[in-house]
């Protein structure tokens, strides 16, 4: 089932009634997000992307704009009349009941030609369990269970009328870091075995990158770059989606382009043809230094850390917005830890520029 | 020297000690001391009250008294039951009690539902209005209610023991908290779950509440046993006179030389169920009353 | 999120209570109100079509009246002396219940058994606790003394008259004294102790490593940390001091006093629902707001006191 989101936004009234300002929680919002994906809805908190979310799901009404399932305009249909499955960030299991009669409670309140028999409920319910290696627990309360044996109950929960469309709100949040790793590539694996289109809201980059088809960035309201994970990394359209993504994160320095020539500090470092002179912010991939004793960035060398297949060479400049510049080279190169200087060369396509007033990118032909 | 000093300090440290330990003892034995007699005390017109319902009218008067009855006297409970006429008391309060309790947790499961879950304009505005007439001394009412009553024609009716009383603001306040502990996120899965509200109401905060639920069907049908003020003034007929009402109204003499032993029978009828309640629910009411400070 | 289907979902499930409230609760405030202003105010007349001036007469006539002076100091007086000993009782009661381990829940269970009785019933135990059966007319013998009379003469003390004929005022006090205390220790020791239960057992560690004495931790520890426990004590103990009644039916029957003295011990509750039969609404209303008025005084009073007084 694709979803649509057509011109989707949620105006907040004021909570302040003297100040009377609206709080606008989701701008403008058009995406169509095709049949099957796991999507990754990914920024920092309060940019709007659990409104998103919930006004997807029903539980919230859009101020403006339509979404469609397939070719249903959805967007005035209740809740219960949407076919959608929630998880809750917090599982919102209900304590009262066991595992079964949790997993079983969707399917009992089905009205209609859906109505099922008992058996049919309870089949379809130890499918669902068997699907997310709960089928074992079926009798125990939610408090008996751990925090991931809770999460799989509320993705089956969740599953079991098998929904047009899945929606997991900060589903790893609660777990601890081991179980973050293994849950995620499980509900890679669910979402892959079901084939249900499949939302999930994350403010944890890393985890959107590792399990989404396809990555949206949000920031207050609005959508700033839609696209697959590796795309929207190596060709981020602002400075704020840059510093989002990737850790470590990416180095940013003051700099300007003069003549063609983009300088960080008195350096050199990159020719940028087609591009005005101005001042600019540029950010460099850790993984865009490459050391080069000829090279044209000058850093102050301060530590060296060994990562194995990798070292992280920790030095600072003038220039740099971060009171440290961290680059990853390969451990083949050898780093003279007594030098106090320490240059590097760019790798051009690890290189972004950007305006430093409205922080766009500019893009440069790189020949 | 120095040894004899040691030794002498160790001494004296064990007589300090052995002195704090004969003060610790003393002081608990005095604790449960006081205890036990307030205790006594607490306990005492419950025994009186039972070893007195069983004397006959004779030993009961004797100038020095039994502290157990010579002879046990079961008749003064049967001749208690028919001289009270309690069988038709009994019934009248139970019918008031169970009506009134039922409609009661309806209306304030409901109400404590929309003020805990819906939103609605002037929700607040409106519940602190409701939490504003608790300061108001109930004998406010009494005076309209009794002219509404009689305008209504409701005058000597189960009705008008009933309708009244039905809305407990402190219980839909005492609900409500307790709805608001239930995460909203389990309101929201219920809704996605495709469950309506009347539904959800029903198999998620329902039985989540149900201790709640519990304390205040208990205080509300001890409510109904103790009533004794409103039900003597609108309805004081034998046809709908409630147990309280009743017992003052059959034993009229308290002082002088009453049959007292059939009284004390009488009394003890009427305080049974109540103890049988205290007995099995006792956690229950307990928590209700920690958190209200009403006298059911 | 407001959307109208909530709003009148909402309105629809709080409709019973909503209609009851404004029948039962508020229009009763506002026609108290209006009748207490309604100088002589009847009912019965009311119905034939007679009119009556706004003033204050109604007031100045209840307050003129012997009868509401006596259950104004009745009231008064039943207060001020209930109230304190309850508290004080109680109190002592739930420090040392939270002092013992052994016993502990099987006495808190006893102590609060007095909850759950009948005040009407149980007021009929105590009076046959202090009845005196068959007493001469000199006052000097009797058939049967009753059991507190009993206990006092064991001890070498004279017997006192406490509720029969002709018995004292002081004695009828005292006998309610007893009985409204013992009925008001279960809701408070309930209280205390589970305000004593909660205070953190690190303060009293705190106090043991500095070598405070006892008495000093009691005065200084428990009694301030307990202090909202007890205003919420006090303040409810002087609203029920003032809503006194059903104990005094209970001991001496529905004519509130011994026997050739009726309504000698009647309250402000009492006479409100004395006068009401009568349909002199006016009368009964002023009298409703006095006693709101007192307690709202009395409340807002205790409130400021404990303001200063309660420790955090």
């Amino acid at each position: 089932m694709k979803v649509v989101l057509q011109n989707l936004t949620k105006i907040f009234p004021s909570r302040n009634k003297k100040s009377g300002e609206e709080v606008v929680a989701v701008n403008d919002f058009n995406f169509e997000i095709p049949d099957g994906k796991l999507i990754g809805l990914l920024g920092p908190s309060g940019c709007g992307k659990s409104t998103t979310l919930y006004m997807i799901s029903g539980l919230q009404k859009p101020t403006n704009g339509k979404i469609f399932f397939g070719d249903d305009d959805v967007t005035e249909l209740p809740t219960e009349a949407r076919g959608v499955g929630l998880v809750f960030q917090n599982y919102a299991l209900y304590p009262h009941m066991s595992v079964k009669q949790n997993i079983l409670f969707p399917l009992q309140n089905l009205k209609g030609k859906d109505k099922m028999t008992k058996e049919e409920m309870l089949e379809r319910a130890v499918s669902a369990a068997k699907l997310v290696q709960i089928d074992d627990l079926m009798e125990r309360k939610p408090s008996e269970l751990s925090g991931g044996q809770q999460q799989r109950v509320a993705i089956a929960r969740a599953l079991v009328k098998m929904p047009r469309v899945l929606l997991l709100d900060e589903p790893l949040s609660n777990l601890d870091a081991r179980l973050r790793l293994q849950t995620r590539e499980e509900i890679r694996r669910i979402q892959k075995e079901t084939g249900i289109t499949t939302i999930f809201v994350t403010h944890d980059q890393e985890e959107a990158m590792s399990i989404s088809d396809m990555i949206v960035v949000m920031k207050l309201g609005v959508v700033q770059q839609i696209g697959a994970p590796q795309d929207v990394y190596d060709n981020p359209v602002n400075l704020f989606v840059a510093k989002f993504l990737g850790t470590p994160p990416i180095n940013v320095f003051e700099g300007r382009v003069a003549g063609e020539k983009l300088y960080i500090g008195e350096d050199a470092v990159l020719s940028v043809p087609g591009v005005a002179d101005q001042e600019v912010y540029i950010g460099i991939r850790p993984e865009g230094f490459e050391l080069n004793e000829n090279g044209q960035l000058h850093c102050k060398l301060k530590n060296v850390e060994v990562m194995g297949r990798d070292v992280s060479i920790v030095s600072s400049n003038d220039a740099s917005l971060n009171s440290i510049i961290r680059s990853i080279i390969n451990a083949d190169n050898k780093v003279d830890l007594s030098k106090e200087d320490i240059t590097f060369s760019l790798k051009v396509h690890k290189v972004f520029i950007f305006n430093k007033e409205n922080e766009e990118r500019i893009y440069f032909e790189v020949n | 020297m120095e040894k004899n000093n040691k030794i002498m300090q160790e001494h004296n440290l064990q007589s300090v000690s052995a002195q704090q330990s004969v003060l610790k003892i003393v002081v608990k034995a005095g604790t449960y001391l006081f205890l036990g007699i307030m205790a006594l005390i607490v306990l005492f017109p419950f025994y009186w009250m039972i070893i007195s319902s069983l004397k006959s009218l004779e030993e009961y008067r004797e100038n020095i008294p039994t502290l157990w009855p010579r002879v046990i006297i079961w008749s003064n409970y049967a001749e208690a039951f028919t001289e009270a006429s309690l069988g038709q008391l009994f019934l009248n309060t139970a019918y008031v009690g169970i009506v009134s309790t039922l409609l009661s947790l309806v209306i304030t499961v409901l109400s404590a539902f929309a003020f805990a879950r819906l939103e609605f304009k002037g929700k607040n505005v409106l519940f602190a209005g409701l939490l504003a007439t608790m300061m108001i001394p109930g004998e406010l009412f009494t005076i309209t209610n009794y002219a509404t009553i009689n305008q209504l024609g409701w005058m000597k009716t189960f009705t008008v023991l009933i309708v009244p009383f039905l809305v407990s603001v402190f219980y839909i306040y005492l609900l409500r908290q307790n709805f608001l502990q239930i995460p909203n996120e389990l309101y929201l899965a219920a809704k996605v779950d495709g469950c309506g509200d009347l539904k959800y109401l029903w198999k998620v905060m329902v039985p989540l509440a149900l201790p709640t639920l519990i304390s205040i069907t208990i205080l509300k049908m001890m409510g109904a046993w103790n009533s004794y003020v409103w039900p003597r003034l609108v309805a004081n007929d034998d046809a709908h006179r409630l147990i309280t009402n009743g017992l003052r109204n059959a034993f009229t003499a308290t002082t002088g030389d009453v049959n007292y032993p059939v009284q004390m029978a009488a009394v003890a009828i009427v305080s049974a169920p109540l103890f049988l309640v205290f007995i099995f629910l006792r956690k229950y009411i307990m928590k209700g009353v920690s958190r209200s400070g009403i006298k059911g | 999120m407001v959307d109208s289907k909530q709003q009148w979902k909402a309105w629809l499930y709080l409709s019973p209570a909503i209609i009851l409230l404004l029948v039962f609760t508020v229009w009763p405030i506002i026609n108290t109100v209006r009748l207490a202003f309604l100088e002589g105010y009847n009912a019965l007349e009311a119905t034939w079509g007679a009119t009556y001036n706004v003033g204050i007469g109604n007031f100045t006539k209840v307050l003129g009246f012997r009868e509401f002076k006596t259950c104004l100091v009745n009231t008064l007086l039943l207060t001020v002396l209930t109230v304190p000993i309850s508290t004080i009782l109680a109190l002592l009661i739930a420090v040392a219940l939270n002092s013992i381990k052994p016993l502990q829940k099987f006495l808190q269970t006893i102590f609060f058994l007095p909850y759950v009785t009948n005040s009407i019933a149980i007021g009929m135990v105590f009076a046959a606790m202090f009845n005196i059966i068959g007493l001469r007319p000199d006052g000097l013998n009797a058939d049967s003394w009753g059991i507190i009379n009993n206990v006092i003469m064991f001890f070498g003390g004279e017997p006192i008259n406490w509720i029969n004929a002709n018995s004292g005022y002081w004695a009828n006090i005292a006998v309610m004294t007893v009985y409204i205390v013992w009925n008001a220790l279960p809701f408070k020791i309930l209280i205390l102790l589970g305000g004593l239960q909660s205070i953190n057992k690190q303060y009293y560690d705190a106090a043991k490593v500095d070598g405070t004495p006892r008495r000093r931790v009691f005065t200084r520890i428990t009694v301030p940390l307990l202090s909202p426990m007890l205003a919420y004590v006090f303040i409810t103990g002087f609203i029920g001091g003032f809503k006194e009644y059903s104990s005094i039916v209970g001991i001496f029957g529905e004519k509130m006093g011994p026997v050739g003295d009726p309504y000698r011990l009647n309250t402000m509750v009492g006479y409100i629902y004395q006068v009401l039969p009568d349909t002199d609404y006016g009368v009964a209303s002023a009298a409703a707001l006095i006693l709101f008025a007192i307690i709202l005084l009395v409340t807002l009073i205790n409130m400021q006191v404990s303001k200063k007084r309660v420790h955090y």
